[in-house]
């Protein structure tokens, strides 16, 4: 078994390609995650940006190539592999019929966290989420806002090095975004971060790095500098990666 | 097993605060006791052999019902995707969900009990046969739990699960049937996969290693198969 260091990329994806019989969902896909940043896949709807994910977090078996987390392989060694990462899928299933506390009790159990340490990670992450008003009620009676922040807090649960996320703003309003980007940002330097949009602005604000896709291939990697003064000019670059084709 | 505990206790919580749970084992009960005292009046003997059968052609129609559920709706409310992004075995996730349909399975045949106690109070039953057949009736539940669950593995309509489950139940139970219309090996073939030829010996008092062999061979390639399914595509 390979052990992960510390200097390797937290994530390698290698040509990864997935196809659904004779759709290409994914075209030869590669790119790494260094530990600490954001990388933000963006490309319009239909782009292979939940597909990539979901090879990412083992839902789905890539159909060619390798992705590594941590140094483990996400299909010969899956389970070593999830244990790295925390996942939101997109529009957030969660099961209904729980309270928030037996929800996260639930997931920290899957997730093997050992039973003495349930009950402070529980306590963390409600605190980071503000989720402490709503632990006894049921899942199925909270906003659509609470209900993700729930989906964040049993990302966190493990406090993994990888935090996946599949499109996170959808169907929050205005007030809940500006939230859902600061928490993104509060992870920098803590967490590498993958997180998934058609919303250029979303990921320009909080991305270092942007991977823009179009009907499954990967076109360009931009490293964005958002110290700089003069930001760079994604969505210039998206249009002129997007029209070429 | 990694992850199996929690998940367990996940299962049965989900499966009986369900009112199909309590609905299946309602009619599985009020049909039971309908045919029992109906069998009772016409015969007018103790035999426990026509219960059993009941029960087993019972449980054949209410199984879907409780498997049908399980992976479907998993599937179509997408927390399936969430389940399967946690380092558990695949396998555990299935023994979860086939463990808590057996526990409800469990509930209808403690349930059945009433009925030899009842001959026993009245007369003299012959006890091997009615042990022997709850035997055959807890093998073949098991059986017939994992080919369900295999089955809703593989798609997102508890409808069309159910009814799939259904169609090879009865395909199964009746597969001797079949054999009247091949010749030899086919026809052997036929009897020998026959869920009703395997579990009559059971119902009669008669226990062979190779019917026991053939249920739990048949819940093992149901778990097999649920895993397949529920794995990784």
């Amino acid at each position: 078994m390979e052990n992960p260091t510390v200097s390797s990329p937290l994530l390698a994806v290698e040509n990864l390609s997935k196809r659904f019989g004779r759709r290409v969902a994914v075209d030869n896909v590669s790119f790494e995650l260094a530990r600490g940043q954001i990388l933000g896949l963006l490309g319009p709807n239909g782009s292979g940006k939940s597909t990539i994910l979901r090879m990412l977090v083992g839902y789905l078996r890539p159909t060619g190539g390798s992705v590594r987390i941590a140094g483990y392989d996400v299909v010969d060694q899956g389970r070593l592999a999830r244990t790295q990462i925390g996942y939101v899928p997109e529009d957030v299933p969660l099961y209904e019929a729980l309270q928030v506390d037996e929800f996260l009790t639930l997931m920290a159990g899957l997730k093997g966290l050992p039973k003495s340490e349930f009950a402070s990670a529980l306590e963390r992450v409600c605190e980071k989420l503000n989720l402490n008003a709503v632990r006894k009620l049921a899942i199925r009676t909270l906003s659509r806002g609470f209900r993700q922040r729930v989906a964040f807090a049993q990302a966190l649960l493990t406090e993994p090095p990888l935090i996946i996320l599949d499109e996170p703003t959808n169907g929050l309003d205005p007030r809940q975004i500006i939230e859902c980007r600061e928490l993104l940002l509060s992870f920098a330097g803590v967490h590498s971060v993958i997180v998934t949009s058609h919303i250029l602005g979303e990921i320009e604000k909080v991305a270092n790095q942007v991977a823009i896709l179009l009907d499954g291939r990967l076109l360009s990697v931009e490293t964005l500098d958002r110290t700089s003064a003069v930001p760079a000019d994604l969505e210039s670059r998206f249009l002129e990666l997007t029209e070429r084709l | 097993m990694n992850g199996l505990g929690p998940l367990l206790r996940k299962e049965l919580a989900a499966i009986f605060w369900s009112p199909v749970a309590y609905a299946v084992i309602a009619m599985f009960i009020v049909l039971m006791s309908y045919t029992f005292c109906a069998q009772l009046f016409h015969s007018r003997s103790a035999s426990s052999a026509p219960m059993l059968f009941q029960a087993a052609s019972l449980l054949i129609l209410t199984i879907p019902l409780l498997t049908m559920r399980q992976f479907a709706e998993e599937r179509r409310n997408g927390t399936l995707e969430l389940l399967l992004s946690t380092p558990i075995d695949d396998l555990a996730i299935v023994l979860a969900k086939f463990l808590a349909t057996m526990s409800v399975i469990a509930v209808m045949l403690i349930l059945l009990l009433a009925f030899p106690l009842v001959l026993g109070a009245f007369s003299t039953p012959d006890w091997g046969p009615i042990a022997s057949g709850y035997t055959g009736l807890v093998l073949l539940a098991g059986a017939l739990t994992s080919i369900g669950l295999a089955v809703s593995t593989v798609t997102s309509n508890q409808l069309v699960a159910a009814v799939l489950t259904l169609g090879l139940f009865l395909l199964l139970w009746m597969a001797e049937v079949l054999g009247v219309f091949f010749r030899s090996p086919v026809d052997e073939i036929a009897i020998a996969i026959s869920l009703d030829t395997r579990f009559t010996p059971f119902a009669t008092g008669a226990v062979y290693l190779s019917d026991f062999g053939f249920f739990l061979t048949i819940g093992l390639i149901g778990v097999l198969l649920s895993v397949a399914g529920l794995s990784r595509r």
